[in-house]
């Protein structure tokens, strides 16, 4: 378990991977798994102008 | 499956379809190497170590262009290839090759300037669609329904600094029903389709639209199929209108999300696309 780094929200590791991107369950915020052991988040990278399918 | 044989897995950030992907390959015993694409280099020397084959998922279309291009460069194949990349990732020269080979797509037509954009669109009528060649999940897209419209988003438009958006494409707007055609194509391979639901005119499943799966008809498999190959093949998402004169090809996505169509159809998409890598990979 961690914090969400927007909301300080406790946020649960489950079955995350590393780089996997996910809403924080209390505020909504993406967020990027940094690492799994020790389980870590951070702020998810934001959408660019060029993303997309 | 080792023998010295791995998938590379070159991706921007890990969503469902990552995911999915990565637990398919691990159930079907694939030695799998991520890529991330913020933390590449790439030299002009071919590196001593490489995967057999890469699977690009990035989401970032110049990260894509690049990357294919060098693993091209070193002898690596990708999915998809460097071109494929290329053409689908760009509307302007998607919609010159659909047009190229016959397939329905609709009227477009193209302004290098914001100056030069209304004539575009009073050539196209109104409503019009306004896309920016790079990019999907509708980001940036606008509906003009008249003259003070379209003057208020070129406006707009000017005033943004990227080259990017001063090349205005501008589509007809296609009086279709509440929905369109999704569809997914591996190889040779139809493998899945869905409608997808919006009551707005924009139906990406990014923006909320609801979707329900599609009967596979013969038309909707040879349309999809032959706009696959036209842009050169692999595993692109086809997407198509219902118009009054009959199905139309609006987009073609050469690096597609599948999180819905998967959910809305059963079927395992990333089961499909990796084993179509690794046979790339193999061959």
């Amino acid at each position: 378990m961690t914090e969400c780094p927007e909301c300080a929200a406790s946020v649960e590791s489950h079955d995350k991977i590393l780089g996997e991107v996910f809403p924080c369950p209390d505020c909504g915020s993406e967020l990027e798994v940094l690492g799994t052991e020790p389980f870590a988040v951070q702020p998810a990278p934001k959408e660019a102008e060029d993303w997309g399918e | 499956m080792s023998n010295g044989f791995s998938l590379g897995v070159f991706y921007t950030i890990i969503r469902p379809e990552e995911k999915a992907i990565l637990a398919a390959a691990e159930a079907r015993g694939v030695a799998v190497e991520r890529i991330d694409d913020g933390e590449t280099t790439f030299g002009l020397e071919r590196p001593a170590h490489l995967p057999s084959v890469v699977l690009n998922r990035s989401v970032s279309h110049t990260r894509s262009l690049y990357a294919t291009r060098y693993y091209a460069h070193y002898g690596v194949p990708t999915v998809n290839d460097p071109e494929v990349v290329e053409l689908a990732g760009d509307k302007i020269r998607s919609s010159i090759r659909l047009h190229e080979r016959g397939i329905p797509t609709p009227r477009t037509v193209v302004a290098l300037s914001p100056e030069a954009a209304m004539r575009a669109i009073e050539e196209i009528g109104y409503p019009a669609v306004l896309k920016p060649a790079i990019g999907s999940w509708g980001r940036l897209m606008a509906k003009v329904s008249t003259a003070e419209e379209a003057e208020q988003i070129l406006e707009h438009k000017a005033a943004l600094t990227s080259p990017l958006h001063s090349v205005i494409y501008v589509q007809e707007f296609v009086p279709k029903p509440d929905r369109d055609l999704r569809v997914l194509v591996v190889g040779d391979e139809v493998v899945a389709a869905m409608y997808r639901h919006s009551a707005g005119w924009r139906t990406n499943a990014a923006r909320g639209a609801t979707t329900e799966p599609t009967p596979l008809t013969p038309e909707l498999t040879d349309l999809s199929l032959r706009a696959a190959r036209a842009v050169g093949g692999g595993v692109l998402a086809v997407d198509l209108m219902e118009s009054p004169q009959g199905l139309t090809v609006h987009e073609v996505n050469p690096t597609p999300e599948f999180k819905a169509l998967a959910a809305a159809t059963g079927v395992d998409v990333a089961g499909k696309i990796v084993e179509y890598a690794v046979g790339v990979g193999r061959r």
